[in-house]
């Protein structure tokens, strides 16, 4: 990457503004920080001067046991700079601010996260599961779900008018 | 009502229907049931591409006359489940079903259809669509060949065909 020493300054100056920690791997930046700093720090990385990641790849959701995470994967149409934000979220309380308004496609990826890890987009226009049902009970991409046993999930459910 | 009892009635309705006077003719009308099947397009995973195949024209699924696949249930009377039932569409699957017309029969094609394959143990799976419509040919494989596919649907012709006899062989005589 012919622009990653620009990009490297910018993401450490981004990191000493918002408390974060800068990281290596594989050749991409990955900038952790804590949650509420999260919309500061993706308002800044669009508008990096010269070298913007204007452009959300992925948003996820990541149980790590004792926290759970939001990752964010930016990229940009005009480079090959790619940035990956990781916002680490509290796994009792797992609220973070949507950035919905930053990104209108965050939209359904907000809602997958939601859906898998039960993280809280404050913010989010449609909060609610996009590919389990309403009435489904627990979030089954976190380390705790216990999946129901085949006798629970052999009856067929009855579906709700209008879902 | 549950799915086993329900195909059981089925089934004891197509043989209570037999008698002296319609025999012949119901020999005809199941002739030409068997060899004109008209499935519905309910492709849900990779089987169906496999059914997709199977409609092309290396496999030629019209040399047997089935080849109508039909958009609509109101217009189909086989109902080939191609692919992985979850949780969430299992009560759609089986409002697909009701609005089939009778005589109307059902095919679980390739492992997941039949028991739940790979997924048998997920949060989101319907392990098997005989919990949900009573199925009559359940074709095995992941996902099942077009001549496995074929090959169910011949079995299907024969059942439709053969009422009894196939009563018969399910009770080991």
């Amino acid at each position: 990457m012919e622009n990653k020493e620009v990009l490297r300054q910018r993401v450490e100056e981004l990191a000493t503004r918002v408390n974060g920690e800068v990281e290596e791997i594989i050749g991409a930046f990955i900038l952790k920080v804590k949650a509420p700093y999260v919309i500061e720090t993706l308002t800044a990385a669009k508008k990096f001067a010269d070298v913007p990641c204007d452009f959300l790849h992925d948003l996820g959701g990541l149980d790590l046991v004792d926290h759970l995470e939001v990752v964010y994967q930016l990229s940009s149409l005009r480079g090959p700079q790619r940035l990956r934000v990781k916002a680490v979220v509290d796994r009792e309380n797992p609220v973070i601010d949507s950035v919905t308004n930053i990104w209108q496609g965050a939209n359904f990826l907000e809602r997958e996260a939601y859906d898998m890890f039960g993280i809280k987009f404050t913010g989010h226009p449609n909060l609610k599961r996009i590919y389990l049902w309403d009435d489904f009970e627990g979030y089954p991409l976190r380390k705790d779900y216990v999946t129901e046993p085949i006798e629970v999930r052999n009856i067929v459910r009855q579906r709700i008018e209008g879902e | 009502m549950d799915v086993t009892q329900e195909k059981r009635l089925r089934e004891d309705e197509t043989l209570a229907e037999k008698n002296v006077l319609v025999t012949n003719i119901d020999k005809v009308l199941n002739w030409g049931r068997g060899h004109s099947f008209w499935p519905l397009t309910l492709g849900l995973a990779c089987c169906a591409i496999e059914m997709m195949a199977t409609g092309g024209p290396r496999y030629d699924i019209s040399r047997f006359g089935w080849e109508v696949f039909r958009a609509s249930p109101r217009q189909a009377d086989v109902m080939i489940v191609a692919g992985t039932c979850t949780r969430k569409l299992a009560p759609l699957l089986r409002r697909l079903y009701d609005q089939l017309p009778e005589p109307k029969w059902v095919i679980a094609m390739g492992s997941c259809a039949s028991s739940g394959g790979p997924f048998v143990d997920s949060y989101a799976m319907m392990a098997g669509v005989d919990k949900v419509v009573p199925v009559d040919v359940y074709i095995p494989g992941c996902p099942p060949r077009p001549e496995s596919l074929l090959f169910g649907l011949m079995q299907l012709q024969y059942k439709v065909s053969n009422p009894a006899k196939v009563r018969l062989m399910r009770h080991g005589k």
